[in-house]
């Protein structure tokens, strides 16, 4: 019961919160140079001022900023996104084509992620100091530290262009008309590349912060206690070290997770996904404020949604935190 | 046992400072070895490395010294590093810490206002930030450290959600300790080591995060940078592996490095790990 | 066409230097027939894959002008006339048309059995309400057209139209290419709000390709047109523009086989000389001689020390052009002399010349007002190349003690500053159309000087003399522009509004066995009512 209301609590401030969130973008999205207008213009390579006129007119630029906002916002309270002039779609449209392939990218990059993290974070703890933690260590930074574009591509040379074994960019192969498991195939062929790049830059830090956690939890009082009273080590590597050692890791995961869009842009752009991703960073370029006001919108609902989830796992997973305060 | 004894017993930690001791001197002396601007086309373009003397590492699409540009980008990378991990530190402590100590209202407040930044797609704020204020380093190091505190402040709030129903925590409010002594003096010390091991990676991933805007042509144009080297000389990567592969060299060793040295402070600074097993 | 790479380019550069445009037309017009004699038959079938980037906004050609709309939408909907690398109108809709002696009045003759890709017949009428109604309303570079010289737009047959001139303009037939004028289907657009009619994202044209579907954020499939006029024709059965935002995956999307045709710009130019080298790789820089992209440094010359000639003609003669189309363009590019390109007509380079000679621009920055002050330059963010050119420009102003600031901004901050005039110096490239009165006069006479708009005079040039030379040649009977074109160029190059820099080239990239692909002077943008592929 404590914890429904503590969930029911949430979602209300959670409401509240992308309203602020949804005027502070308004705004912010205002004060950026340009509006659509412009950039059709520079697109064109032609324009006059009736062509700019009429753009904005159309656009609703016209009135004024305080109207706009209104518009704005009773409408997203009606859980209308509004419409896209640039591209002549309602903006939930756009999202929805688009949602489908993150999610698939980013799930898949995420369970990759968190799965080899947490275990080279615990084997790299349990060899604390030993060579094998350092080249553990050491391996997974490197996919952290060198830039994300530059192992995708250096990953395109070498596993589309020299091996031939994997495309190098896109969803699935187009005009083959595949369908039913032979598409499946296909796509699951187009999701190596980039799930395996997205999810290896992660992997570093949920190897990293498994192992400090773990390191951390290995000096604690109870686990000092456990191994007075003679548990087996396996035991209290499994039952008290790891288990407690995991939350830090969590927390970390269900940030990673409401991140979704601002991690798979890079990676999407790189591998020519065609994601949620590079809608927002395309319609950001082109001032398309619908569209980046409604991604923008979308994602921050997944914040708010992961962040639940993870208050809610966090605390059923360590008791002492007192639920519904 | 003193704290750098502690720290050196870590041979990796050791090996990292060493590194770091080189990157930093490097930033130091790039304007002996290299007095002319980095951004100088001093010779043949696409030069392969070691084919010119006093070319070691080969000459860009431009013809420029791409070892001077290491060395100029050392400085330059490693400042922006440094500054915005400090200014998101001195944001997301504070914020952490008094949310997950107070609790209640303020919790709740600060914790709206840490979603409230955090819910907001953390590239595309950085890109918008940046956009609107103009390309410059400032506006670059506004922009990290706005987009990488609220971490932090998470990061601390949850380990100090976690200490403060400890049994000593408990006990000093018992015995009326003052609440700044029971923070400063109970609390904050035992986050001292998570937060050590987040701004370690800091460092690093402001370093790639300016070079995902450089990549976005959004870094600034008039410094030299190893992101804006790796960026420029990524679509090279086939025909001149050199100009993006040496400044991608220097950014996982000194990534590599943070790493090192951080988790050197985290077995030092953590008194509870150095008297536990060896 | 199946030229390599180089013999194709020398070519274009032979013909590009040389001043005689007659000779120039007679010899390519030569060389174009010699190779379609020496190609075999065309054969029907395949599909053919071209990276475009980036995504366009929409396809419907008549409310949108950028590169990608026109790339793709331009083998959808058809203009009256097509025109040849030369600039040499020919038939598309209009299958014949006639301009009177006094150069008053143009009559086009319709092509009959022609029909919409929705079945219905294109006539007379759909032109009128193109070129007067739809295109007036809508249409940037059509609208001064209509208002200014047109006096009338008549039907005067069921397949026949008669357009009436306020007085002569000579540029109107070059007015005729898709993206300028593309015929919009009356029936689906009369009375509607045109931006917002739910058809423009299923476009209705008249074109050789009908379009299919559009993923978005990954392609957009044209099929073939059954129904098309021309017996046989096209002979591609299906065509795919695919979106890939990153150059580098381009190259190695073309280098794998993933995509077929790299279309110019999509490729960074770099990485021409290399993909050129791959086998079965054809690389030609035609296809692009309507636009003949001019690229400059513009000034702002309105104050300070830009205002200033002499301090502009040392920085012309400061900045190393060769290095520049050399290292920075990889060696594609014609260094520009002047306003007005050598690919277009009335092209002269009897101007004065600023060779690169850093001595002779010290001296001339010594002598001007230039007082140390640093100045912006803002660059053109349009790829990376832009960047580097702009980092060698740097370079060379500083090598003669010019200080410079690089200032970044993306295309909105890039538009809305250079718009609104906000800005010292800059490069940006502007298409010419195939005549100064349209694309050239544009960004030298005052009476462009609009705020707001970035292909405006955005310099703030301001000269009576330009301004009456550029208005009279616009109107002057065809035989009297030469002389007119040739005193602007020299008035304009003395004084340097702008520092004209490189006649560019956007390479395209593609399977040799892809025949007759580039034949127009729009070249992929209409490439698929002849290419075919060997089987």
């Amino acid at each position: 019961m404590h914890l429904l209301r503590f969930i029911g609590g949430r979602l209300v401030k959670g409401v509240l919160v992308l309203i602020a969130i949804a005027t502070l973008n308004f705004f912010l999205i205002r004060a950026a140079p340009g509006d659509p207008a412009t950039v059709m213009a520079g697109e064109a390579g032609a324009a006059d001022a009736e062509f700019l006129r009429q753009l904005r007119e159309q656009f609703g630029l016209d009135l004024p900023l305080h109207e706009q906002l209104w518009i704005y916002l009773t409408d997203i309270l009606t859980l209308d996104l509004g419409f896209s002039y640039r591209q002549g779609r309602p903006v939930i449209d756009l999202i929805a084509d688009r949602l489908p392939a993150t999610l698939l990218l980013t799930g898949a990059a995420f369970v990759f992620s968190l799965a080899l993290g947490v275990v080279l974070g615990i084997l790299a703890a349990r060899r604390a100091g030993k060579w094998s933690d350092s080249a553990i260590t050491t391996g997974a930074l490197f996919f952290y530290a060198m830039p994300l574009f530059w192992i995708a591509l250096m990953s395109q040379i070498i596993f589309s262009l020299w091996l031939g074994w994997l495309p190098n960019v896109g969803f699935e192969t187009i005009g083959a008309g595949y369908t039913g498991l032979r598409r499946a195939l296909d796509i699951g062929a187009h999701l190596i590349l980039p799930a395996t790049t997205l999810g290896l830059f992660f992997t570093a830090l949920y190897a990293r912060m498994m192992r400090a956690s773990m390191l951390e939890i290995a000096g604690a009082d109870f686990v000092k206690t456990a191994r007075a009273k003679g548990v087996h080590e396996g035991r209290i590597v499994r039952r008290h070290i790891a288990r407690n050692a995991i939350l830090p890791v969590v927390t970390l995961a269900g940030l990673q997770a409401g991140q979704i869009v601002g991690g798979a842009v890079l990676t999407e752009t790189v591998f020519g996904w065609p994601g949620i991703g590079r809608l927002m960073f395309e319609a950001l370029a082109q001032r398309d404020y619908q569209v980046l006001l409604g991604v923008f919108f979308i994602s921050s609902a997944m914040v708010v949604l992961f962040n639940l989830i993870t208050d809610v796992v966090y605390r059923i997973a360590d008791p002492r935190i007192e639920v519904g305060r | 046992m003193s704290f750098f004894k502690r720290f050196a017993r870590n041979k990796g930690a050791l090996i990292g400072l060493i590194i770091l001791l080189i990157v930093v001197a490097a930033a130091i002396l790039a304007p002996y070895f290299y007095p002319t601007s980095p951004w100088r086309m001093v010779t043949r373009p696409f030069l392969p490395p070691m084919a010119v003397d006093g070319y070691w590492l080969g000459s860009d699409a431009l013809g420029r010294d791409v070892a001077a540009g290491v060395m100029h980008g050392a400085r330059v990378s490693l400042l922006i590093g440094l500054v915005s991990t400090l200014t998101a530190l001195l944001i997301g402590v504070p914020i952490g810490a008094l949310a997950g100590y107070f609790g209640g209202l303020i919790d709740d407040a600060l914790m709206r206002f840490t979603e409230f930044f955090q819910t907001i797609p953390a590239f595309a704020l950085a890109i918008v930030i940046v956009a609107i204020l103009q390309p410059s380093l400032y506006s670059i190091v506004l922009a990290i450290a706005i987009v990488s505190w609220p971490p932090v402040a998470r990061l601390v709030r949850g380990e100090v959600l976690s200490l403060r129903s400890r049994e000593y925590v408990q006990a000093a409010v018992v015995i009326g300790q003052s609440t700044p002594r029971i923070i400063f003096t109970q609390v904050l010390p035992n986050t001292i080591a998570p937060i050590t091991v987040m701004a370690s990676l800091m460092v690093a991933s402001a370093i790639l995060l300016e070079s995902a805007l450089s990549f976005l042509g959004l870094g600034d144009p008039n410094m030299m940078t190893w992101g804006y080297m790796i960026g420029a000389g990524r679509t090279r990567l086939i025909a001149a592996w050199w100009i993006s592969f040496f400044p991608g060299v220097a950014i996982f060793l000194t990534v590599l490095a943070l790493n090192l040295v951080g988790e050197g402070l985290n077995d030092a600074l953590n008194p509870r790990l150095s008297q536990g097993e060896a | 066409m199946s030229e390599t790479s180089t013999t194709k380019r020398n070519l274009a550069r032979a013909f590009a230097t040389t001043a005689v445009a007659l000779l120039m037309a007679v010899g390519t017009v030569g060389h174009v027939s010699q190779a379609q004699a020496q190609a075999s038959q065309p054969t029907s079938g395949g599909t053919i894959q071209l990276a475009v980037t980036p995504e366009p906004p929409g396809l419907m050609l008549g409310l949108m002008q950028n590169g990608p709309t026109q790339m793709i939408a331009g083998n959808i909907y058809e203009s009256l006339l097509r025109y040849d690398t030369d600039l040499n109108p020919q038939p598309s809709l209009a299958e014949s048309w006639e301009v009177s002696d006094d150069e008053l009045t143009y009559t086009f003759k319709l092509r009959e059995n022609v029909k919409w890709h929705d079945g219905e017949d294109f006539d007379a009428d759909d032109v009128i309400f193109s070129l007067d109604v739809f295109l007036r309303e809508v249409h940037p570079r059509w609208r001064p057209t209509v208002t200014n010289q047109v006096e009338s737009i008549e039907k005067t047959g069921e397949h026949e139209v008669k357009i009436t001139l306020k007085q002569p303009f000579d540029p109107l037939l070059l007015s005729f290419e898709v993206g300028t004028t593309p015929m919009i289907p009356q029936h689906i657009y009369e009375g509607t709000d045109y931006r917002a009619n739910p058809m423009n994202a299923t476009p209705i044209g008249t074109g050789p390709m009908k379009f299919v579907e559009w993923s978005r954020g990954s392609y957009v499939h044209l099929q073939r047109n059954e129904d098309y006029y021309l017996e046989g024709k096209p002979y591609i059965d299906e065509v795919y523009y695919r979106f890939i935002p990153d150059a580098a995956s381009r190259a190695v999307a073309y280098e794998t086989g993933t995509v077929d045709v790299l279309t110019g710009g999509s490729v960074e130019i770099f990485d021409v000389p290399r993909l050129a080298d791959l086998p079965n790789t054809c690389v030609t820089t035609d296809g692009w001689e309507m636009f003949a992209p001019h690229a400059w440094v513009a000034l702002n010359v309105r104050e300070g020390v830009l205002a200033d000639k002499t301090f502009r003609q040392g920085l012309m003669h400061a900045i190393d052009r060769e290095f520049a189309r050399d290292v920075v363009w990889s060696g594609y590019g014609t260094i520009a002399t002047g306003p007005i390109s050598s690919r277009t007509r009335f092209y002269s380079d009897d101007v004065p010349q600023f060779p690169f000679d850093p001595d002779r621009a010290r001296e001339l920055i010594e002598e001007s007002s230039y007082d140390g002050e640093t100045l912006e330059f803002l660059v053109l963010p349009y790829g990376e190349t832009w960047t580097r050119w702009a980092e060698a420009t740097r370079q060379n102003l500083e090598d003669v003690g010019v200080k410079v600031d690089l200032v970044t901004t993306d295309v909105a901050g890039w538009t809305e500053r250079v718009g609104n005039f906000n800005f010292e110096m800059t490069h940006n490239f502007l298409y010419q159309y195939g005549d100064p009165a349209l694309g050239v006069a544009r960004s030298y006479v005052s009476s462009n000087i609009v705020e707001g708009n970035p292909f405006s005079n955005v310099t703030g040039y301001s000269n009576e003399e330009v301004d009456r030379l550029f208005a009279e040649a616009a109107n002057a009977p065809a035989e009297e522009r030469e002389a007119l074109y040739q005193e602007v160029q020299e008035l304009l190059v003395d004084e340097l509004p702008v520092l004209w820099m490189v006649e560019m080239d956007f390479p395209t990239v593609y399977r040799c066995d892809l025949k007759d692909f580039i034949t127009t002077a729009i070249g992929v943008n209409d490439a698929f009512r002849d290419a075919w592929l060997e089987q």
